[in-house]
């Protein structure tokens, strides 16, 4: 992976962030926000606990068994009709999706936000090949007009504040009214002008994924402004860069981590969109589907006892925004796309911790609060791999004369005797007399430039002991000592485990040559040796709630919710026709304004009896721009779920094509009472086995200036949900 | 009771009143402290600066020199945490006999506050100490022990005291052992907000249970001139200050 070229030692980085006092506030104002907005949704979830231990569970799982998981993975999405391509590092990846795109002979590309293909610099590849690379994330089209670099992994421009922002656009965006504000929501309005056109007229989109899960080979984004939706709905082609460490085995593990990454990332209850789909699906969706999994360091993180934790790893930033480093000095400091305490570990392991000054460094690049380990939802303990990789660079320079390994050496030489060790007080305590009022040299005078030496006392402490009559003296120590120092045998690592490796072609996914090609048995071969002896069957507990208490009315629940997340909701009374259904269908829509309105082919006509305007029926055949230019789109959904306010569509009868509730800028959903379960989980459940997915919690949205929540970007504007007791 | 007394080499050396005022309460409840000379240091600072081999020795000896206690109190919450969460990390690097010495000792070792509240069952020590006093509560203690509110219970139960609540508490105070060295600027800033944190209670003192974390807060508060004192828990549990 790339660290940014030429980045100072982390030390060096952070000093010029910490002299910025413009970027020290905005990242402090926009963490605590998000802080804030996190810690009530976690503490709404009782069962918060068990979801992170399933968390860690379902990825352990996927891990330790990852060369069968992938196998699979790859065997799942080629018999859904995509196309599984493998990349051993960033250069592969690089050349495979140049080359998907000349194939396609497209010159241009929409890109969803991916820290994969910023970890292997994608664009810069596809720029190299004459390629344009758009970044239709808001955050990220910040960063790319800027010619910037993100600095958050879920708001990469969380350095940038509203009038920054504002100037960038008014300079770079032609769409951009010269007289625009640094209103948030003027800005957002500013993006999806900017983007549009470019959204309907891709025929080739990049993206990454969230999840990949083996059992199926569905493939999960999650995302708010709709972009996503965009990206991997409109285009002909879709090509996803996925890590290896992206898979999760089963279905079900979905109800877990589709709860674990939306409270911890944006403090939301859901996201506003969760895409899944499955290869490729006649008549909705990309012609063409292409999975590059890239390993491209991962392997050798896996093969680190500690250090395999960080693959754990789902991207949310809740650590970046608890750290108290990270909200000094800032994202760039880390001087790679993973910043703050999760790219404090990955950064050198994908690498390697020698590789560069930034990798060296990183390791010691926390004070170890811990305040990471206690917000990760997957229960990575960062602190631990930090100390663990310290020892690691401490290994690879030992031989290698230097101040510190000198002192070091000569401390633990001090600390093995009481002797000496008396002797060194005393020298400790004669020095700081003489450096009281001076400041300390060489390395030490970082303490001294702000900070005073406490005043040296009379006495050590032992000192004042031997002064007290009396003094029970213990000398058993000496005895036990003698018999611990005789039964010292060599250093001993990691026991010999009982072998319970599968090997190639184990009993999921059989060895598919097709599938792999050279490079995809290079990866497994890597994971194999990897995985050694740690290949492990990890049960994952499923403590957490399934259900909602018997008491709670699910339908009244539902309404709640999504009106939270500001979709309009209409409950209306079920009469059997569907006359009360119908009437408020027809009010949702002339109070929109909606002179037209699409709806699926198989739409129930009785819903349409009381619609004024133009109706327009999708049998397939509407364009692209004719559905831009309908008012709205009514449809039905699969399921609703009550905790979190979401609709769940999945194509099925009532709900057309994705393109259909995407493009207009309207959606009136309509939802039966029946259709509402309580739980993400039922809703898992619920639509096991759908090809296409999506979830939609209230109208598209973003976060992406200053953590300030604007509703409406690229997905529709309004979200009105008809709920039929 | 009979409690073996882990002083830690940074109190021992600099911050001795923390260790006298341990051993003051404890005499005052009526207990018996006793001092194992041999004691030096836990490791913690060669452990977390990557110095894990070094640590094997001092492991081991920490392991003798407590063995046969039934109660190790101590002090420092970092070093307690080092003890119990990681000379089990280290032991299994140096192997041999070293596990068991471990997994023998390091459960009967127990930060100061721990003692006071979960094993004699206390938490007014009979402190007299009139004075505004605010409380940092260290990382290690807040999140690798747990602490919890005993720290503040005692300081309740302090006669005079008066407990004033500190912004932002549980941000870290960006001591970090050698970060302090290798990370200077970003530790100061870190400390620096700590520090405007703690003055804007109007709190006269700042009490933690790591003398290393106010060791540095104490080094900012001092060069500012802020006038706020640094001290030990365990130094106002001692205190019989007259009203």
């Amino acid at each position: 992976m790339s660290v940014w070229m030429g980045m100072p030692a982390f030390p060096d980085a952070a000093r010029k962030a910490l002299a910025d006092s413009q970027l020290r506030a905005n990242l402090r104002a926009a963490t605590g926000t998000i802080r804030a907005k996190r810690a009530a949704v976690v503490a709404e979830r009782a069962d918060w606990p068990e979801l992170r231990a399933a968390g860690r569970a379902i990825k352990d799982r996927a891990l330790r068994d990852l060369d069968n998981h992938l196998s699979l993975l790859a065997e799942r999405v080629t018999a859904a009709g995509g196309v599984v391509h493998w990349a051993r590092d960033a250069a592969e990846a690089n050349r495979t999706v140049v080359g998907l795109v000349r194939a396609a002979g497209a010159a241009e590309v929409v890109k969803v936000k991916s820290m994969a293909t910023q970890e292997i610099e994608l664009n810069e590849a596809l720029a190299a090949a004459g390629i344009a690379a758009y970044e239709t994330d808001l955050a990220e089209l910040i960063v790319q007009l800027g010619h910037d670099r993100p600095s958050h992994i879920l708001v990469p421009a969380i350095h940038r504040n509203r009038t920054q922002i504002r100037d960038l656009f008014r300079r770079t965006m032609p769409e951009a009214p010269p007289d625009l504000t640094d209103d948030p929501e003027a800005l957002a309005a500013a993006a999806r002008e900017h983007l549009r056109r470019k959204f309907l007229a891709a025929r080739v989109a990049v993206s990454g994924a969230n999840f990949a899960v083996a059992e199926t080979g569905a493939l999960v984004v999650v995302e708010s402004e709709g972009n996503g939706r965009m990206c991997l709905t409109l285009p002909e082609v879709l090509i996803s860069v996925v890590g290896i460490e992206k898979v999760i085995p089963t279905w079900t593990d979905l109800e877990v981590m589709l709860q674990l990454l939306p409270r911890s990332s944006t403090g939301e209850r859901m996201n506003p969109y969760t895409s899944v789909w499955r290869g490729v699906r006649p008549g909705d969706g990309p012609r063409e589907f292409h999975l590059v999994l890239l390993d491209n360091g991962r392997t050798d993180a896996l093969a680190d006892e500690v250090g395999r934790d960080a693959l754990r790893c789902i991207r949310c930033s809740a650590c970046l925004n608890v750290c108290p480093v990270y909200e000094r000095a800032g994202g760039h400091a880390y001087g790679s796309v993973y910043p703050g305490p999760i790219g404090a570990i990955l950064t050198p392991q994908l690498r390697g911790v020698d590789a560069d000054p930034v990798s060296r460094t990183l390791p010691y690049a926390s004070t170890l609060c811990g305040a990471c380990y206690e917000v990760c939802p997957v229960l990575i303990d960062i602190p631990r791999s930090l100390v663990h990789l310290r020892a690691k660079v401490v290994d690879v320079h030992r031989g290698t004369p230097s101040a510190e390994r000198a002192a070091m050496t000569l401390a633990a030489k001090t600390f093995a005797s009481p002797r000496r060790f008396a002797l060194a007080q005393r020298l400790v305590r004669f020095g700081a007399r003489l450096l009281r009022r001076t400041r300390l040299p060489g390395p030490h005078s970082g303490w001294t430039d702000a900070r005073d030496i406490p005043p040296p006392p009379d006495h050590t402490f032992r000192e004042w002991w031997a002064t007290r009559t009396d003094t029970p003296v213990v000398d058993h120590a000496t005895r036990e000592r003698a018999r611990l120092d005789s039964g010292t045998g060599a250093p001993e690592r990691d026991g010999p485990r009982e072998d319970h490796a599968r090997g190639a072609g184990g009993e999921l996914g059989a060895g598919n040559d097709v599938v792999l090609g050279p490079g995809g048995a290079e990866v497994l071969a890597r994971v194999r040796s990897a995985l050694g002896s740690a290949r492990e069957d990890v049960e994952v507990p499923r403590e957490y709630a399934h259900a909602v208490e018997d008491d709670v009315d699910v339908v009244a629940l539902f309404a709640e919710r999504a009106a939270d997340y500001r979709a309009v909701v209409r409950r209306v009374a079920g009469d059997g026709g569907g006359t009360a259904a119908a009437a408020a269908v027809g009010q949702a829509l002339r109070e929109l304004g909606a002179a037209s309105v699409v709806v699926p082919d198989d739409l129930p006509a009785e819903l349409l009896s009381q619609v004024d305007g133009v109706v327009l029926r999708d049998r397939g055949d509407l364009t692209v721009d004719a559905l831009d230019r309908v008012d709205a789109v009514l449809t039905g959904c699969a399921v609703a779920v009550a905790e979190t306010g979401t609709i769940v569509l999945d194509a099925g009868t009532g709900q057309g094509r994705r393109a259909l509730s995407l493009v207009p800028d309207a959606h009136v959903c309509v939802v039966r009472a029946g259709q509402v379960v309580g739980t993400v989980p039922e809703a898992v459940a619920a639509t096991a086995g759908a090809d296409v997915l999506t979830w939609v919690s209230g109208p598209s949205a973003t976060s992406d200036i200053e953590l300030h929540r604007v509703e409406g970007v690229h997905g529709p504007r309004t979200l009105v949900i008809v709920l039929v007791d | 009771m009979r409690v073996g007394l882990f002083v830690t080499c940074l109190i021992d050396t600099l911050f001795p009143g923390a260790a006298r005022g341990v051993v003051r309460v404890l005499e005052r409840l009526g207990h018996e402290v006793v001092f194992p000379l041999a004691q030096t240091c836990c490791g913690q600072l060669h452990f977390n600066t990557g110095y894990q081999r070094e640590c094997v020795p001092l492991a081991r000896k920490f392991a003798a020199d407590f063995a046969g206690l039934d109660h190790v109190v101590s002090p420092s919450a970092s070093c307690v945490a080092m003890v119990r969460e990681f000379h089990p990390v280290v032991a299994a690097l140096g192997g041999g006999d070293l596990p068991r010495a471990v997994t023998a000792t390091v459960p009967r070792v127990r930060e100061f506050t721990e003692f006071l509240v979960d094993v004699l069952g206390v938490t007014d020590v009979g402190a007299v100490f009139p004075h505004r006093v605010t409380y940092h509560p260290t990382c290690h203690g807040l999140r690798l022990l747990g602490l919890g509110d005993r720290p503040t219970a005692l300081l309740r139960s302090v006669r005079g005291l008066t407990l004033l609540d500190l912004p932002d508490a549980e941000q870290c105070c960006g001591f970090g052992g050698t970060f302090a060295l290798k990370n200077a600027d970003t530790s100061v800033a870190m400390g620096a907000d700590k520090a405007r944190a703690v003055v804007a209670t109007g709190a006269e003192v700042l009490v933690a249970v790591d003398s290393s974390c106010l060791m540095h807060v104490g080094g900012l508060l001092s060069r500012q001139r802020s006038g706020v004192r640094v001290m030990h828990l365990a130094e106002v549990l001692a205190s019989e200050e007259a009203r």
